[in-house]
């Protein structure tokens, strides 16, 4: 589904990619790992399009897709739920929602807009409780609950989440990773970066580990989880680099 | 056994292997200051490759380079990650291979897909009859048999005749060793009278290959199936290569190995069918990955789909070893190890022939030396423990018997004819 070929991503003179080249396949959780730095964020942006690759191919269902503006990248279906939420504060639950919908209003009929609407609140029946109440006064867990639903609401066949369990506390962060495993079942393919890496290759059917902009790893994530190296670098107590 | 990987589309597997590869470079660029050090001569980094082919802007290595850097100069991962270490006879130094848990892993994965796609399965009772110089093999075939499923009975030092009976007695459906070793124990049942065990189906053979008119007969005598695996110690035994249901060749597993055929003189790519050296690159090893390393064997890579439906490129049976090495039931031996192994016990490598004798039951070995006067020693009792000292010592690093022989030069040219080995 997604094909990055030797992608390189600079700012300024900073190389923040240096040739990484991963796929994702329909119906697939892959997720990257690798410490703060690697680069995992800018290859979400990159693929995104909010940060212009330098060089390297990105496919999408087989078609080209670096370069484009980033409304043009959700429109062919790739979604991402930013690190940090990036919700509307002074906007209620459901504005938020139908915001994320907002490409679709014009080409589709409403109807499957609402029925996508109630696919979120049965998947977080949280954020029906609250949905006349403003973004800005919902926990941290809700508010990422909130980002996955918004990502959600413009119908993506890839969704990309960046942290989703960022600053929450454990319990909701197994509420967030069983939705993120619900959605999958369902048939979104999920690109996922995520800090708690024990608990992402849990969830994950392959992952890549990146380390300073290249990736040096991947495979099946049970192996991931049983690698040497990761375990070392991002499981255990750790924390050298992986290539010390 | 999950084994959709093998049917992946060439597109895919195209974009699969550039990953794998992009990343053990990025390691072995880290970690292996050998590596780096090549790379670097070559002024070449891993960010140069941005396509399969870019392979080709790498150097070589060789098992030159392996005993170079014995013994620990070619880990690719902290020691305290190294589980397993397997030793072999090198020219030199012993040739060392360390595996992780992970690589240990992946092997049994690798065995087992093997394995599976010939056909054995959790029903079968499998026995491994091979010559203790084969370890690693014994090795990953067991454990992989074990995660199939199967019962599997590894190699015991035993009588040919204990095996036979343990064969008949559980049943052994899935027998595996080398063509050699098959051929003897068909010569022997056929001496005793026996008849062929009722519940053998399948021989799986490996460490060398078979002619195929050779290969029909044992078929037809034992009422079996027959299927050949490929692989090189200093990669991965088995599982590397393996035949499917149509025999038309080793196909390469190609989640952890990328292939090239290359012109043993020249080192330049050859194109698909044609005739030259193979060279291996491992894609998913951790502990001591392979990068174009020269394997010595001569065969025949066809990019050709198969009729089975994988995709992986397939190998032809290995068709010489160039560097010197003679397999001799399964186990290579290298002239240059003889003959170092010569220098070590009479101080000099005296003319010599290497005769395989295949009349007998089994391969037989026979070292003739040319009689020269350095090779004398005062007494004859002296000439004779130095020859029992050589035997010795060569059935220590081989597993295998060679009897030593003192011929004299015209004989010895006479039967040679210029040639170093002979097989008969």
């Amino acid at each position: 589904m997604l094909v990055v070929k030797n992608l390189v991503t600079t700012y300024g003179p900073v190389t923040a990619l240096k040739n990484i080249s991963l796929h994702v396949g329909e119906g697939e959780i892959v997720c990257l790992i690798g410490a703060n730095g690697a680069g995992k964020s800018s290859l979400m942006l990159s693929i995104m399009g909010l940060v212009k690759p330098r060089a390297g191919e990105i496919l999408f269902e087989r078609q080209p897709i670096q370069g484009k503006d980033p409304p043009e990248i959700v429109a062919r279906g790739i979604s991402l739920v930013p690190e940090g939420r990036q919700i509307f504060y002074p906007l209620t639950v459901e504005e938020n929602l139908e915001l994320g919908a907002y490409q679709r209003f014009k080409k589709e009929p409403k109807e499957s807009i609402f029925h996508d609407l109630e696919q979120v609140y049965q998947l977080f029946p949280r954020l029906k409780e609250r949905r006349r109440q403003l973004a800005g006064t919902l926990s941290g867990g809700e508010q990422q609950m909130l980002a996955i639903g918004r990502a959600f609401m413009a119908k993506p066949k890839l969704l990309m989440l960046d942290e989703p369990s960022l600053g929450l506390a454990p319990r909701l962060v197994d509420t967030i990773l069983s939705a993120i495993k619900v959605l999958n079942k369902e048939g979104l393919t999920i690109l996922l970066v995520e800090q708690n890496a024990r608990k992402a290759l849990s969830l994950a059917h392959r992952g890549y580990v990146l380390e300073t902009g290249k990736i040096i790893l991947q495979g099946r994530a049970e192996d991931l989880l049983a690698d040497e190296d990761v375990r070392r670098a991002y499981l255990g107590k750790d924390y050298r680099k992986f290539t010390d | 056994m999950d084994n959709k990987i093998e049917f992946l589309s060439p597109e895919a597997w195209r974009q699969w292997q550039l990953e794998l590869l992009q990343s053990t470079l990025n390691r072995v660029y880290e970690r292996v200051p050998f590596y780096r050090q090549l790379m670097d001569e070559k002024a070449i980094s891993p960010e140069d490759i941005k396509e399969l082919e870019d392979i080709k802007k790498l150097p070589f290595t060789t098992r030159e380079h392996l005993a170079q850097n014995y013994p620990y100069g070619l880990f690719a991962v902290p020691l305290r990650d190294i589980v397993r270490l397997h030793t072999f006879p090198g020219i030199k130094t012993p040739i060392v291979k360390g595996f992780t848990n992970r690589d240990l892993k992946v092997i049994r994965k690798l065995t087992a897909r093997f394995l599976t796609s010939c056909g054995v399965t959790s029903e079968d009772i499998v026995q491994i009859c091979l010559d203790p110089g084969m370890s690693v093999w014994i090795e990953e075939l067991k454990e992989g048999a074990e995660e199939v499923g199967a019962l599997v009975i590894p190699p015991d030092p035993q009588s040919v005749e204990n095996r036979l009976q343990i064969m008949r007695d559980f049943k052994t459906s899935v027998l595996i060793s080398t063509p050699s070793y098959l051929q003897y124990l068909t010569q022997i049942m056929h001496k005793h009278g026996l008849a062929s065990p009722k519940n053998l189906r399948l021989a799986i053979l490996v460490g060398e290959g078979i002619e195929m008119s050779s290969r029909l007969e044992l078929e037809q005598h034992l009422g079996i199936d027959t299927r050949l695996g490929y692989g090189i110690t200093e990669a991965i035994a088995a599982g590397m290569g393996y035949e499917c249901e149509y025999r038309e060749g080793y196909h390469l597993a190609s989640d952890y190995f990328y292939a090239e055929i290359i012109d043993p003189l020249t080192g330049k790519p050859l194109p698909s069918g044609e005739r030259g050296e193979l060279v291996i690159t491992t894609l998913a090893v951790k502990a001591n990955p392979l990068i174009r390393f020269r394997t010595g064997d001569l065969t025949r890579l066809y990019n050709e789909p198969c009729m089975c439906g994988r995709t992986t490129p397939r190998l032809s049976q290995i068709e010489e070893h160039i560097d010197g090495r003679v397999s001799i039931r399964g186990i290579k031996i290298s002239l240059q190890y003889i003959e170092a192994l010569l220098e070590e016990v009479y101080g000099h490598v005296p003319e010599y022939l290497l005769y395989v004798k295949r009349h007998t039951q089994l391969e037989e070995l026979e070292l003739w030396l040319a009689i020269n006067e350095q090779l004398f020693e005062p007494s004859i009792l002296g000439l004779h423990q130095k020859a029992l000292a050589f035997e010795k010592r060569f059935e220590e690093i081989f597993g295998l018997p060679c009897r030593l022989k003192f011929v004299e030069k015209d004989h010895l040219h006479e039967t040679a004819k210029g040639r170093k080995v002979i097989k008969d």
